[in-house]
Parts: structure tokens; sequence; C-alpha cells
């Protein structure tokens, strides 16, 4: 299986083409074997019993962190929906739709980012040595994001980056309503950046289902109810988190 | 690219039944080729820019022969001559604009060898792609077509999406303007397709130029009664009278009450990878009688929404004029 395709330039020199598509159903299925590998594992675990989602509550997600998360949740769904069915055979006009969607995305991101410097969330998602330990020792509770969560945010935001880059670069190789397609892009350039937007979109398939995966977790879900709802019960909070590390606001 | 002006080392399958081309249809997928008149095959064969694993010869399949009367019109089998179509009774007296188109396809000697499935199946002319680039038709990640030193007189001015390459179809302007339906079948049954879905555009699918799936032939068309006997006007404008393809044409079918047009199709050939209807002119005639008045009145509506290329400006008063020549009756 080849990891990218070539092709022959309009000078006959052998340039890069783009990733190879066949790469998609193994990232699918390595993700979908990761998946039943770590449902064995967990089922296997014992487990006490699940803290209660009753009584006091404290604030886990603000309102506007939970609208970026799912308008950018949305803009990725359209986004993979309109760039893969058409490759695996399912057509429709889907250019449009997905860079409309692709702009969104962009001007979440980029809004989640500022938005994360001035609030000073941006130290609690980030990737340390530290969390490499906590990770290893099964006895200490997170912060507010485990490092699990930590790893999976910052894969995803490499990979979005990846994904928009070469997208804006790709935009600007069609006619828009705002511009005309050049055509001035060196071919063998040309294919490099179709290589990293599919490489990356490739590992944004395998890391969302994974994503999707933990999220649907019955010992994750509450995780998820804050993501819709906003709060966390104090009962999940000490179930699963360190009071000393994050102490977030009550709410009702 | 070399031209080697003889036909590459490639299978040959002669069925004389529909069933056995369908089976083969069906094995050979991507890598099987079908024949019809063999107009548009023996290009991309010689100049190997297409290179089937086997050719499926549906010349020998009597079933795919033939105009015959339906309860709704008329049925062509695909693997019909033009120049069959061009000499029928029924045709000439019902669906004169099918006529008219099939009669300006190339050449006296190609029509007598080539098919209407064959006319409505074949690939652009677009020369990028058919020397064989690896432009987005052929499954790259560009067209060299639209560039600010590309040759594009004869490609698109409405209708592109990364590729600017135009259906080279006569009789696809004149069968959507008739509203036929397109019969194809596979192994897993028969479905038709209406004329103006069977032609697809690159925002849907950048590599062919119809709906038709691998595994899939063309076996019929069929022109329903609604449009027989009405007004018609076709007309195509070429670099040459005879052997070239359209700069632009057009196919209009009308139905008059009276002097007073009521229901119309206009649809233009070259203009756009599908054949492009003027469904803004069609609603700006209704009412409207044949004359040169209406004719000044709609002209202009022809072009709205194009976008021509560096080379190609001169379609757009060309697709006004033949409206203009289509309504002064």
């Amino acid at each position: 299986m080849d990891i990218a395709t070539y092709k022959d330039d309009v000078w006959g020199q052998e340039v890069l083409r783009g990733v190879s598509w066949d790469l998609l159903w193994l990232v699918i299925v390595a993700a979908f074997v990761a998946i039943a590998l770590h449902a064995i594992y967990e089922a296997m675990q014992k487990r006490g019993d699940k803290p209660s989602a009753d009584g006091e509550r404290v604030s886990r997600h603000g309102a506007l962190n939970r609208a970026y998360h799912w308008v950018m949740a949305a803009s990725i769904f359209v986004l993979l929906v309109t760039g893969i069915f058409p490759i695996v055979g399912l057509e429709f006009a889907w250019l449009e739709i997905h860079w409309i969607a692709g702009i969104v995305l962009t001007v979440i991101v980029a809004a989640h980012i500022l938005m994360s410097l001035f609030s000073g969330e941006l130290g609690s998602m980030s990737v340390g040595p530290g969390d490499v330990k906590e990770a290893l020792d099964g006895n200490t509770k997170p912060g507010k994001y485990s490092p699990a969560q930590k790893s999976m945010h910052a894969v995803i935001t490499v990979l979005t980056f990846l994904v928009i880059g070469s997208g804006i670069l790709m935009f600007l190789q069609i006619d828009t309503p705002w511009w005309d397609r050049t055509n001035s892009m060196a071919e063998g350039m040309l294919g490099l950046v179709f290589f990293i937007h599919g490489i990356s979109t490739l590992g944004l398939v395998g890391v969302i289902c994974l994503h999707v995966y933990f999220a649907l977790r019955p010992e994750k879900l509450f995780y998820t109810r804050s993501m819709i709802k906003g709060w966390i019960s104090k009962d999940e909070l000490a179930a699963n988190h360190d009071p000393q590390r994050w102490t977030p606001d009550e709410t009702t | 690219m070399a031209s080697f002006d003889v036909m590459p080392d490639v299978q040959l399958y002669q069925p004389v039944e529909l069933d056995d081309a369908l089976n083969l249809a069906d094995e050979l997928g991507d890598e099987g080729w079908l024949l019809g008149g063999g107009q548009d095959t023996y290009g991309w064969l010689k100049d190997r820019a297409k290179q089937p694993r086997a050719m499926i010869d549906l010349n020998g399949i009597e079933a795919l022969h033939g105009i015959s009367e339906t309860n709704d019109g008329i049925e062509i089998g695909a693997a019909t001559t033009l120049r069959e179509i061009i000499r029928d009774e029924r045709v000439n007296r019902d669906y004169s604009l099918l006529v008219e188109a099939a009669g300006r396809v190339a050449s006296p000697q190609i029509r007598n060898v080539g098919t209407l499935g064959g006319n409505l199946s074949q690939d652009t002319r677009c020369w990028y792609y058919r020397r064989g680039l690896d432009c987005y038709r052929a499954g790259g990640n560009i067209c060299y077509a639209n560039g600010p030193e590309s040759m594009n007189r004869e490609h698109a001015v409405i209708g592109a999406s990364r590729c600017v390459a135009v259906s080279p179809s006569d009789t696809a302007t004149a069968l959507v303007a008739l509203e036929a339906t397109m019969v194809a079948r596979s192994v897993k049954g028969e479905r038709t397709i209406a004329a103006e879905d069977f032609f697809v555009g690159p925002d849907t699918h950048i590599t062919q130029m119809t709906s038709l799936k691998a595994g899939e032939i063309l076996t019929a068309v069929r022109i329903p009664a609604k449009w027989a006997g009405k007004k018609f006007y076709f007309e195509k404008v070429a670099d040459r009278d005879v052997w070239d393809f359209a700069l632009v044409s057009i196919a209009v079918a009308m139905s008059m009450d009276g002097d007073t047009i009521g229901d119309s199709r206009f649809v233009c050939g070259g203009v756009a990878c599908t054949p492009h209807r003027l469904t803004n002119v069609e609603r700006a005639v209704r009412g409207k009688s044949l004359s040169e008045e209406s004719a000044e009145a709609v002209a202009p509506m022809a072009s709205e929404g194009t976008k021509p290329l560096n080379y190609n400006h001169f379609k757009l008063p060309l697709m006004e004029n033949l409206v203009r020549r289509a309504m002064r009756g």
C-alpha cells in the first residue's frame, strides 16, 4: 500500500500528486482495532460505583467554549463528509460546501485561540513532562484535563493547523466569489500541499473516531454532558479530579 | 506524446446478447471499455492516453439497434447509427430537432458508423486532457486549460468547477431539449435517467461526463410524445461546416399556442461540461410570440451567469445570437 501517489507534470517530470486514499481504509480499520482493544481492556477492569450526577454542581465548560466546540465539530464533520464521501464513490457537488465549512473552521479556530490566550485556558490544556509522569502514575488525579484529554487536544490541534494551512493554499487554487484561480503554484508544490491536506485529513479521521468513542464511553459520558450542559456534579469532580489542582465555580 | 496510429494490444469481446455484454461489463468494471462506433475510442487507444484491459463491442447486439414506438413516444437503441436516425421517417416527422442535431455531427462517414450511445457518452475534447496530461479530469490536481497562458478558446463559459472542459455531443442538447430519458442496464437491473441528469458536471464527478457507473451500459434513449411535432430550432456554430465540434450550439423545443409560446426548452451546447439549459430564457419567452422584438428582449439573457476564460469571450455573443435567431421564427 502506497502512502503517496505520483504523476508526470507537464514537463514529463515525476512529481508528488497527493496522498494515497487507500490509506483511508487502513486508518479506519486501525482506529476500530484500537477501540475494540480498549473496550476489551476496560471491560476487564473492576470499577467502583459510578459517581452520582445528582447534588451540587460545578461549572466545567462556559457557554462560549461549548459553542466553539460544537461549531468546530460540525464544521469538521461537514469537511470530512464533503471531502471523503466523493472519494469513496458517493458523488455530489461538494466543493462549495467544503470550502464554506473550511472558512467556518478557520474562523472558529482563530477565535478559540484568541479567547484561550486572553482567558488563561491555554495553560490548562498544554501538555508537559508532568503529564507523562501523571499518566504513568495511576493514583494521581488530574486537574481540569487529564493527560489523555490534553494529548487528544494537542494531536487534533496539530492536525487541524495542517489541514487549515494546506486548505488555505488549495483554496487559492480554485475560483471563488472573491478571486479567480491563478494556477500559479508549481505542480510539485501543489502535490505537496495536496499530500499534507490528505495525510492530516486521514489523521483527523483516526483521531476523531477515538474522540467520539471516548465521548460515548459510559464512565466518560459526564464529560460529554458537560460539553452540552456545562456542568459536572461535585461527586463526579471528587471521583475524577484533584480539587487542589482544579477548583471550579459552583453552578446551578 | 507519441501517437502510434495503430491499436494497442487489447482484448476484444463481441457479444451478441445483451446479457453477455452486461456480464462482461460487470466483470471488467473500470478496466472495460464499451465500444460503439469507435469514433471517440480509437483516438484514445491509439494515443495510448487510455489503456483499457478489454473492449466490449456492442454493435453485434441486435437489441441495441433500431427505433421503435412506445406508449409515450419512441425508443432508440443506443447502438443505432446516427445515419439511421437521420433517415428514420418517424423521427423526421415528430422529432426533427434530433435529426438536425444528428445531421450536424462530424462528417457523413462518421455518422455512418457513429452511434447515438457513443455520441452521448463520448469524452470531452479538451486537448490538455486528451493529450494524456494528468489533469483534474484524469484524476490529478490541476487544470491546464485554465491558466494565464492556457489555450481555452473551446472551453466552458459556465458551470465549470476546477475542470473547464465542455460536453462535445451535438445530440445531447437535442435530447435534453426533448426531455428524453436514458435507459441504463447492468447485471443488477435497469434504471432510467432523465437526459438532464445523465450528463454530470465536474462539481459532481470531475472524471466522468455521464452518470453511467462502471458495469452499466446505455441501452436506449426514450423520447416522450410530449414534444412530438412541436416547434424546433437547432443551430451549431463551429469553425468548419463538417467534421468539427460545436463552439456553441442551441437546441430549442417550443410548444406553441397559435403564435404564443407556452412551454419551451432552450439548451446550449459547447458552453458547459453538460448541455446547458437557459431556464431564464425559457421563463422569459412564455407568452411571447416569435418575433424580432421578442428576440431582442430575451437574447441578452442567454449569457447571464457566464464566466468566460481568457480566449472564449466570443462564446457569449454567440449564445445570445443563437437565442436571437431561434426567436425570430
